[in-house]
């Protein structure tokens, strides 16, 4: 499994590691997680206090894995600190990104749209693997072939707006 | 009212049925659409880096400026990411549940009603949180329901997650969470997302699952069966 890069986390987030010293270790977030209702018990807190103090998080953790970025712990927590996209950043830094996804954000850098023929076709190996032709018939009302009817790109490396996320993540 | 419209890629895919639906009852109720030019993808949840998502996102607002002040937005994760990447509230960023009130629900012509008809009104995530970024009014689908005579049932697992952007990566999560909320709730299944339609309506055994914009529309005399 790969290693994490610490400070990568907190330049996809916006947040210093500093701004994770403020978490009061209530567990409030852990009280509303969404994947302990997946009976996995887990703690988005012992997560964060693992980035603070620079320790390893491993690709395979339940949260890391399973997070739906429901936003309830940052919803509940009293900092309001975004833990879902703290999950998404070690996922993208960790490198673990499922057929899928990379179908999805392939699809977003040729056209700047998402074709969802394109997607399905790209991960139509998961797909079929993963039992999903059963729900073909309830997803009838889902299809309809179309093409991408203009050619864009999203050009994602500049902020078209002055964004500063560093700074909004400070906020 | 006039809007610039961002229908965001669902609702030009799989979610074509919401886009419909939300053009047609915005004309019923006076409001004018006009489709930001050359819009991209908003992310979604996909990256995991914030400064790419919100400059992703951050485009759209950019060709949008010339046009409007007021953005109407369906698909949550779209209304989500616009209004983030909207730093200093330049715009007005709405969910067409905005523009539904007490008022315009009553000046309906009402063709039909939903008298002895059991609904849950289901609203997922992305539109009840966070705080900064959620609507308004969080009742807005029971109100609505009610306004026209039907019953509603489920309140407490109205802004459970249902799981839906595990669908394609971990099938289980999302089964699992999605029958949670069905087997704790009555009646028709109403939603907003198009994530949380695909998931309910995959994992629900013998319930209906429904937009509310087809509701409104068939309230309209427009949709003949809900
Ligand atoms: S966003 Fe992820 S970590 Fe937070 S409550 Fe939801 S599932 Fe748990
Ligand atoms: S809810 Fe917030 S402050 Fe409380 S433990 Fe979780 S992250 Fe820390």
């Amino acid at each position: 499994m790969n290693e994490i890069d610490h400070e990568i986390i907190f330049k996809y987030t916006g947040y210093r590691r500093a701004d994770f010293s403020v978490c009061l270790g209530c567990k409030i977030c852990a009280s509303v997680c969404t994947v302990n209702d997946l009976e996995l018990n887990v703690n988005p807190q012992e997560l964060l206090m693992k980035l603070f103090v620079g320790e390893i998080i491993e690709g395979d953790h339940p949260l890391v894995r399973y997070c739906t970025s429901c936003y309830r712990c940052a919803s509940a927590c009293p900092w309001q600190i975004r833990i879902p996209e703290v999950v998404r950043a070690l996922k993208e830094s960790l490198g673990i990104e499922a057929r899928f996804e990379k179908a999805f954000k392939k699809c977003i850098n040729i056209w700047g749209r998402v074709y969802e023929p394109f997607v399905v076709v790209m991960a139509a190996p998961d797909l079929l693997k993963g039992g999903y032709i059963k729900y073909m018939p309830k997803w009838m009302e889902y299809a309809g072939f179309h093409l991408p009817h203009k050619v864009k790109r999203v050009s994602s490396s500049k902020t078209s707006k002055g964004l500063n996320p560093t700074e909004e993540g400070r906020s | 009212m006039e809007y610039g419209y961002y229908p965001g890629c669902s609702l030009t895919g799989s979610a074509k049925r919401l886009d419909r639906g939300v053009r047609q009852v915005c004309k019923k109720l006076g409001h004018s659409l006009t489709e930001i030019p050359d819009w991209n993808c908003c992310g979604a949840l996909e990256y995991g880096n914030r400064n790419e998502l919100l400059s992703i996102s951050g485009e759209n607002l950019t060709k949008a400026q010339a046009m409007c002040k007021e953005i109407v937005v369906p698909c949550p994760a779209c209304y989500k990411n616009l209004k983030d990447a909207d730093s200093d509230k330049s715009f007005n960023i709405l969910s067409p549940l905005e523009l539904l009130n007490a008022e315009n629900l009553s000046q309906i012509e009402q063709k039909r009603d939903l008298k002895d008809k059991v609904f849950f009104p289901y609203y997922g995530c992305l539109l009840m949180r966070p705080e900064g970024s959620a609507i308004k009014n969080k009742n807005i689908m029971e109100d609505t329901i009610s306004a026209f005579g039907g019953d509603v049932d489920g309140e407490k697992m109205k802004d459970r997650c249902c799981g839906g952007n595990q669908l394609f990566l971990n099938k289980w999560v999302t089964e699992k969470l999605s029958t949670l909320i069905l087997g704790k709730s009555k009646g028709t299944v109403v939603v907003f997302c198009p994530f949380c339609h695909m998931a309910m309506k995959t994992f629900a055994v013998g319930r209906k699952v429904i937009y509310l914009t087809d509701l409104l529309l068939y309230v309209m005399g427009e949709n003949k069966s809900l």
